[in-house]
């Protein structure tokens, strides 16, 4: 096994393949996307059948699942929920909001771009995206992981002062804990 | 429609105006009449159709901006379930320092509608109690409701916008031009563009 | 050191590794045949070999003072400790995987088996989150319930064979060559309905509610601490399965008379749990305080006047 810079030790393979096969995710419901998580997580579409299992509490969780727009107010909650996820963590944006503000475009108090102040991983795009979307977008997020590509945990580590630039832009009076990660 | 079901809207709205000065009012339609207040006299015709009229039910508070004339128009809608009758009672109020007084001591939920046209339009409630932040969060610029705060703007100056959004072309003709799909015509004509 | 010591540290650490595969595959079996039950596909059965892997690769990095570090440590030395109490096995009159026995280690058990959850408790305490403190008054609030027809069981077994030892017990039962559930089948019960409680399945799981209390007193721990809990939580699963097999149903003479006898009474629960939703507080201690209780009661006399 050639151990360069760009590929990976034989740890990180099996690392990544533990962690490829078991997805605890955090679905931070907002809007109307959280409707789109039960049909995906039980009977119908079954989504633990990959290993993705839903979580209760950031702290367990690898996976968060923003579904949907996000205002301000609800954007310092998802940054805090995500800064206390525990290494290595992933973020699936889902729906066209996350991607570009879809039909919240022109709203004044609604984020449109969740890729500048928290790393995304894989976005799954759609209004609503279906069960089956959700999964495929996940398995998405499977091979990345299985590569070694989903660093957006290290990215934000290494860019965060600009991400927190572009926090402090929206959320004015920034009243956080720091994490210490 | 007959005429005669007409009648007991028609009695309301000529006892209001008998009772209070500088009030107008109309039958809108069956079972709707609107009537147009001053601004002091808000709690004394709130209360007075409550006790006596049997307008007990408050369904809805609104504020309409009209800018053009610098008025914000309180709408209260109230509704009788022993008239089956709703009742619209609207107030104008100045755009500049727009205050009027608090009336959540008639309807405990009034409470929560004042709150939201004090964030949403900056009409400030005398004497009302709550938070001053209802909705919005660290808000510190123009109450983004009201029709001279310029959305887009704003959207501009504080939010991103991904790339390929500023020429606000059509996207389905120009994917339909790529492939060769026909439009169907249904989609044309209910188009934005 | 000599032979026989180094072969009872090597038996050791075989039964944590047994006892280790056998409660995670368990806990794989059982997300099998609940989603087989809900008419799902369901994860492949060593799923939680993979979830606890990856919890073991994560990082930890929480830090709510030192008893939040210590509550899991306490929790897996609690398991592993009862571990070695319980004989696993037993031959021809002998016992393999006997561990550390003594006179009296039935009672000693009754207080070890609280010691993972009061560790637990503490730990979960420290973190300061509203609901693993909910959790954590209502896991001990229903251990006060199911905690007395279980030792009402376990007096009626000790009066019954004259012995407060679990090999004591497995003696007398491979003496007078019956199952003490039938010797005595209402002990039995209530140690079955409190079993109910004892494994946190629903409608018992009031501790760890997660749709309401978000996992409660794990609310707070990531990571390598929920690693630790999932171990321990597999490891005292098969605690206690062996226990009662040990106790109630003569042991198992091989692993494979083990893993059956396990494994059906395992599913007791979990049946029971699949198709039930979730009892308040209140309701959990009133079942046990009913029922149970009265059954072990009787148990218990039947034990002193009739035998």
């Amino acid at each position: 096994m050639p151990n360069d810079k760009n590929s990976q030790k034989i740890v990180d393979i099996i690392k990544n393949a533990a962690r490829k096969h078991s997805l605890f995710v955090l679905a931070y419901g907002t809007g109307c996307g959280a409707i789109e998580i039960p049909p995906t997580m039980t009977s119908r579409y079954d989504a633990e059948r990959f290993g993705i299992r839903g979580m209760a509490t950031p702290r367990q969780a690898d996976v968060l699942l923003v579904t949907g727009y996000l205002a301000t107010k609800t954007l310092k909650r998802v940054i805090r929920a995500y800064e206390q996820m525990q290494d290595p963590k992933y973020v699936i944006g889902f729906g066209s909001c996350t991607i570009n503000g879809g039909m919240y475009w022109d709203s004044y108090n609604t984020i449109k771009l969740l890729d500048k102040y928290i790393p995304v991983d894989v976005y799954i795009n759609g209004c609503m995206p279906r069960p089956e979307a959700v999964i495929t977008g996940f398995i998405e997020l499977q091979k990345l992981i299985a590569e070694g590509k989903a660093d957006g945990a290290t990215k934000y580590k290494e860019n965060l002062d600009w991400y927190r630039a572009n926090q402090k832009k929206v959320i004015k009076n920034w009243n956080m804990p720091d994490y210490n990660w | 429609m007959t005429e005669n079901s007409l009648d007991k809207e028609q009695q309301i709205v000529n006892h209001l105006v008998g009772t209070f000065q500088n009030l107008t009012g109309k039958v809108k339609r069956n079972r709707r009449i609107e009537v147009s207040i001053e601004k002091k006299q808000i709690t004394s015709v709130l209360n007075y159709v409550k006790d006596h009229l049997g307008f007990i039910h408050f369904s809805h508070m609104s504020c309409v901006d009209w800018l053009e004339d610098g008025y914000f128009e309180l709408v209260y809608i109230l509704w009788s379930p022993e008239q089956k009758i709703q009742l619209l009672v609207k107030a104008l109020v100045d755009r500049e320092n727009a205050s009027v007084e608090n009336a959540d001591m008639i309807w405990r939920q009034l409470n929560t509608y004042q709150r939201e046209i004090r964030e949403m339009f900056g009409v400030n409630f005398i004497g009302m109690k709550g938070d001053k932040e209802f909705i919005l969060e660290d808000w510190d610029n123009m109450p983004p409701m009201r029709r001279d705060f310029n959305t887009v703007d704003y959207i501009q100056e504080v939010y991103f916008e991904r790339p390929g959004r500023e020429d606000a072309q059509n996207v389905r003709e120009t994917i339909s031009k790529r492939t060769g799909e026909e439009i169907p015509e249904v989609a044309t004509k209910y188009s934005r563009d | 050191m000599d032979t026989n010591s180094w072969i009872s540290i090597l038996g050791f650490i075989a039964t944590v590794v047994l006892a280790f595969t056998v409660g995670v595959s368990y806990g794989g079996i059982v997300r099998k045949i609940t989603a087989r039950i809900q008419n799902r596909v369901g994860p492949p059965v060593y799923q939680n070999f993979f979830d606890i892997f990856k919890l073991y690769s994560k990082s930890t990095a929480v830090n709510h003072g030192w008893m939040q570090h210590l509550g899991p440590a306490f929790a897996i030395t609690a398991s592993v400790t009862s571990l070695m109490f319980i004989p696993v096995l037993n031959g021809q009159g002998e016992f393999w995987f006997a561990n550390l026995n003594f006179k009296g280690d039935l009672i000693f058990l009754l207080y070890m088996m609280v010691f993972g959850s009061l560790g637990m408790a503490l730990g979960a305490g420290q973190t300061g989150n509203p609901n693993s403190a909910i959790g954590v008054s209502r896991g001990l609030s229903q251990m006060v319930g199911y905690e007395i027809p279980w030792v009402l069981a376990l007096v009626a077994l000790m009066l019954q064979t004259k012995s407060t030892s679990i090999t004591g017990i497995m003696d007398y039962q491979i003496a007078h060559g019956t199952w003490m559930m039938f010797e005595s089948p209402l002990a039995f019960i209530a140690a079955l309905m409190a079993m109910l409680g004892m494994f946190h399945y629903a409608p018992f799981d009031v501790t760890f509610a997660p749709a309401e209390l978000s996992s409660g007193p794990a609310s707070e721990f990531g990571g390598k601490y929920l690693a630790m809990m999932m171990t321990s939580g597999s490891i005292f699963a098969f605690v206690k399965l062996a226990l009662f097999v040990d106790i109630f149903m003569g042991g198992a003479s091989n692993l494979i008379m083990l893993v059956v006898k396990t494994f059906l009474l395992y599913m007791v629960p979990v049946l029971y749990g699949i198709v039930s939703p979730r009892y308040r507080t209140e309701q959990s201690i009133r079942y046990f305080w009913g029922w149970p209780t009265l059954i072990g009661v009787l148990g218990v006399l039947y034990v002193v006047f009739v035998r």
